[in-house]
């Protein structure tokens, strides 16, 4: 019954892990770098032309949310929007929006996770409204600095000031080993690929592929591993905040979310406790709040290897993310209505299940699908 | 807050905290059994010790809660390995629950008949009493070590306390004596053998696997069916 205290060889096999770890954190941004160099290998105008089709920074939006819905994570989204940004693929203004996108389509995870209480109404009921307070706040935010983002670009300009700031640090002035090993690791890649014989444009596409596959399963791997070596710890922190404050959730979710490197993994946590009843919206709301700032954590990473404009993408997610939080998290009455938005949801969906369908669908698919084919035929996108 | 900061470096084990939790309720199970049978059998004044039964049964319910939260959190961040673990956990804290209730309800029943037990079923109560309790201290033992031999034995002897009670219960009811305290022994008797079955489910999740827990282990004919 006992669980056994950790044995030599279970601690060898965390240290491998850990080992494994920063391997896969390499691997990570060689798939970064190796994304910049698919894009040079392309040709400037055909990548221009294909860049251009995302000009609009509604469209821009749109296609953030559409492909963090796709792969189910933000984290991969942000780290190739940072990669493609620091070789100059795609612009800022674009960025921007698409990494605001990225954040919300992160939240449809926890929602699908909540669906397996479907069967048990009350269940059903908490752990909806516990997933879907994290897509409302997201929403909000979005709503509400996407516009102001645009009228006044205060999240770029807060980017490209703290990045002049940080950048020397990063690596752009001072030598940088790291980048140094991960340009000559992509450099072997490259040519190992094109010693196949690949050559224009589907050498491009074979790099984009191994890369994006790259960042993927590297992500994935790390998750999995810092999940299986922060299981203690993140046992301990969640049992910590039971009924504690909220600040002391908000650091909660940024650690647990920085450890395991994917907001959905901690957000989609919670889901059981609510559906248990065990924890209440308003105690874990923190935890989400913090979940979105930590998951910031990767691109900063792949920022790493991404240069001066990779890091103010970086930078605008974190931006975003710290800017969201002081809007809405100190205030109660602000910060009651994802709460109440995401309770009124719940009911609405215990009594039809219906309105699960339309949401999902109308939130994550269809709108963002809109906002792409509406603004490609007025030609605006 | 910044004591908390500084404890998230500690490697904190989720199991071995609920364990300890439950052992504790082991402890207070059988000081609330003893405490309300000293009652039942004349031994302590019960207005004395009402206080102290009820605030332990109240912790006794409050760490069993406790443990059932930690439990889905347990099973969140430790996926799906931890859930025959945590299953069994589950339903021995049930158990060690149950304890308290059954203490209560020998509580009530020297509320209710103020008269003491007297002669051979009071002297047979006090010696029933004091297996039940040494049994119960040595669940608690036997628990924390896993030690799956000591587990056996003291299955034989639960088993024999069972038998015991079940024993006396049919002579109660067949014999037709005793018409004032009848009713009191026997339900004693029925209360003492719960007590005895709930520590004898504890024990059974130390060498049964997990659906079998509560049932006793077949005997040799059977394994070899």
């Amino acid at each position: 019954m006992n669980e056994p205290i950790q044995s030599p060889n279970l601690r060898w096999l965390n240290r491998l892990r850990l080992v494994l770890v920063l391997l896969l954190l390499f691997l990570f941004l060689v798939a970064i770098e190796l994304l910049g160099s698919s894009f040079k290998a392309i040709g400037k105008d055909t990548a221009e032309q294909l860049v251009a089709s995302v000009t609009n920074p509604f469209a821009g939006l749109s296609v953030g949310i559409l492909a963090t819905v796709l792969v189910q994570s933000s984290s991969v989204t942000t780290a190739t929007i940072v990669g493609l940004v620091g070789s100059g693929q795609i612009p800022l203004s674009i960025a921007v929006p698409m990494v605001m996108g990225a954040n919300v389509g992160t939240t449809i995870t926890n929602t699908l996770v909540s669906l397996g209480h479907i069967t048990r109404a009350d269940e059903f009921r908490r752990a909806f409204a516990g997933a879907t307070v994290h897509d409302f706040f997201n929403l909000i935010a979005v709503a509400v600095l996407f516009p102001l983002e645009l009228a006044t670009g205060f999240l770029r300009r807060s980017a490209v000031f703290m990045a002049a700031w940080l950048q020397p640090g990063m690596g752009g002035k001072l030598p940088n080993p790291l980048k140094d090993a991960v340009k000559a690791v992509s450099k072997q890649v490259v040519g190992g690929v094109e010693s196949t014989g690949i050559q224009g444009g589907w050498l491009a596409l074979a790099l984009f592929v191994i890369a994006l596959a790259m960042i993927v399963v590297a992500l994935m791997l790390i998750t999995k591993n810092m999940r299986v070596l922060m299981a203690h710890r993140i046992e301990g922190m969640l049992n910590d905040v039971l009924g504690r404050s909220g600040l002391l959730g908000l650091l909660i979710g940024i650690i647990i979310t920085v450890s395991v490197q994917s907001s959905s993994i901690t957000t989609s946590l919670l889901i059981p406790m609510f559906g248990s009843g065990i924890l209440q919206l308003e105690g874990a709301f923190p935890i989400m709040i913090g979940a979105n700032i930590g998951t910031t954590i990767t691109a900063l990473m792949a920022a790493m290897v991404a240069g001066e404009a990779g890091l103010i993408v970086a930078l605008v997610h974190l931006n975003f993310n710290l800017t969201a939080t002081l809007c809405f998290f100190p205030f109660r009455r602000i910060r009651n209505v994802p709460i109440i938005c995401a309770r009124g949801l719940a009911d609405m969906a215990v009594k039809n299940r219906m309105w699960v369908v339309a949401y999902v669908g109308v939130v994550f698919v269809v709108i963002p699908a809109l906002g792409i084919l509406v603004f490609r035929w007025i030609g605006l996108t | 807050m910044f004591k908390w900061i500084t404890s998230v470096g500690e490697n904190v084990h989720g199991m071995e905290r609920m364990c300890a939790a439950f052992g504790q309720m082991l402890d207070e199970g059988r000081h609330v059994f003893v405490t309300a049978a000293n009652a039942y059998l004349g031994g302590t004044d019960i207005e004395v010790i009402r206080q102290d039964l009820f605030d332990t049964d109240k912790r006794i319910n409050h760490t069993e809660q406790q443990i059932r939260r930690e439990i889905v959190i347990h099973t969140t961040s430790h996926g799906v390995n931890s859930v025959p673990q945590c299953l069994v956990l589950m339903s021995i804290a049930k158990d060690a629950e149950r304890v308290g209730d059954y203490a209560k309800n020998i509580f009530d029943l020297a509320e209710l008949n103020p008269k003491a037990p007297t002669g051979k079923f009071k002297e047979d109560l006090i010696s029933l009493k004091d297996r039940i309790s040494t049994l119960m201290v040595a669940c608690r033992e036997v628990f924390d070590l896993q030690d799956e031999k000591a587990a056996r034995e003291l299955i034989a002897e639960a088993k024999s306390i069972e038998d015991h009670c079940d024993h006396k219960i049919s002579q109660l009811v067949s014999e037709g004596k005793n018409r004032e305290l009848g009713v009191s022994y026997a339900l004693a008797y029925r209360y003492f053998k719960r007590v005895t079955s709930h520590s004898f489910n504890v024990l059974t999740s130390i060498v049964q696997p997990l659906d079998k827990l509560d049932f006793s282990e077949p005997g040799p004919e059977s394994r070899a069916g």
